[in-house]
């Protein structure tokens, strides 16, 4: 065997990932071995252990693995440059922002529904926790059912 | 009343910054004094970007509404804003 080769436990060991991530890695296109052993066992560079730092990193900035395979592509292309990877940080940025928008706004309805409560031990059907979502649902019911009545009347 | 444009881009987008040139261009034909031009750092005023839907910068929203997710050709921003403006200068003008 070639001293510079790596089985998958070295990698993941020196990675510090598991063997399970590195074959899931591979399925999906993030990385793939240098060669095969003749016994067929996967055989890695220390490239390997680079890309699977990177992934790792560019998971903790928030990069779906999709994005990672993107921004793999664009570092390995000639005609990209640092725009390139900017232009994708800058969406990955956008989209991070709108979720905690929408996180924030989830907050702040369950803060109102815990606030609803009054810690005396009514029954299930006197909780107002469970009585405002059903109010919530039945508000939608209606206007849904309004909703196709106009779409009827319309036709 | 004023049409309030807005051009999220960011900051270091070269390419950005041509076509904003070309797209400022059409307002100045337009008539620049119906027009409010306001430049939008996305990292800067995320906020607002997030609030408007804006996905991937460069996008241009008329009026608190995101009308091009992407940067229009000059010709499209100028059919936009001429349809505006005619709406502006409605026929049925209000009876108050």
């Amino acid at each position: 065997m070639n001293s510079t080769m790596l089985t998958i436990g070295k990698v993941a060991a020196s990675a510090q990932v598991t063997a399970d991530s590195i074959r899931y890695y591979e399925r999906e296109g993030l990385i793939k071995p240098a060669s095969k052993s003749k016994s067929g066992y996967r055989l890695y560079t220390d490239e390997a252990i680079r890309r699977i730092a990177f992934i790792k990193q560019a998971q903790q900035c928030g990069f779906s693995l999709a994005d990672v395979r993107e921004l793999l592509e664009l570092r390995s292309t000639d005609k990209a440059c640092c725009d390139d990877i900017y232009r994708v940080s800058v969406e990955k940025k956008l989209q991070l922002e709108r979720k905690i928008k929408a996180l924030n706004v989830m907050s702040q309805a369950l803060s109102r529904l815990i606030e609803m409560c009054s810690h005396d031990r009514k029954s299930l059907a006197a909780c107002p926790i469970l009585g405002a979502l059903e109010a919530g649902h039945a508000k939608d019911h209606g206007k849904a059912v309004k909703a196709r009545s106009r779409q009827r009347e319309a036709r | 009343m004023k049409i309030v444009i807005e051009v999220f881009s960011a900051p270091v987008c070269s390419k950005c910054a041509q076509a904003q040139l070309a797209l400022k261009a059409v307002t100045e034909e337009l008539g620049e004094k119906h027009f409010i031009w306001r430049d939008v750092n996305v990292l800067a005023d995320i906020d607002r970007a997030v609030e408007l839907g804006v996905i991937a910068p460069p996008s241009l929203a008329i009026d608190g509404e995101l009308v091009f997710a992407a940067l229009p050709s000059p010709e499209r921003l100028r059919k936009e804003l001429a349809q505006r403006l005619a709406r502006t200068a409605s026929p049925f003008p209000s009876s108050s």
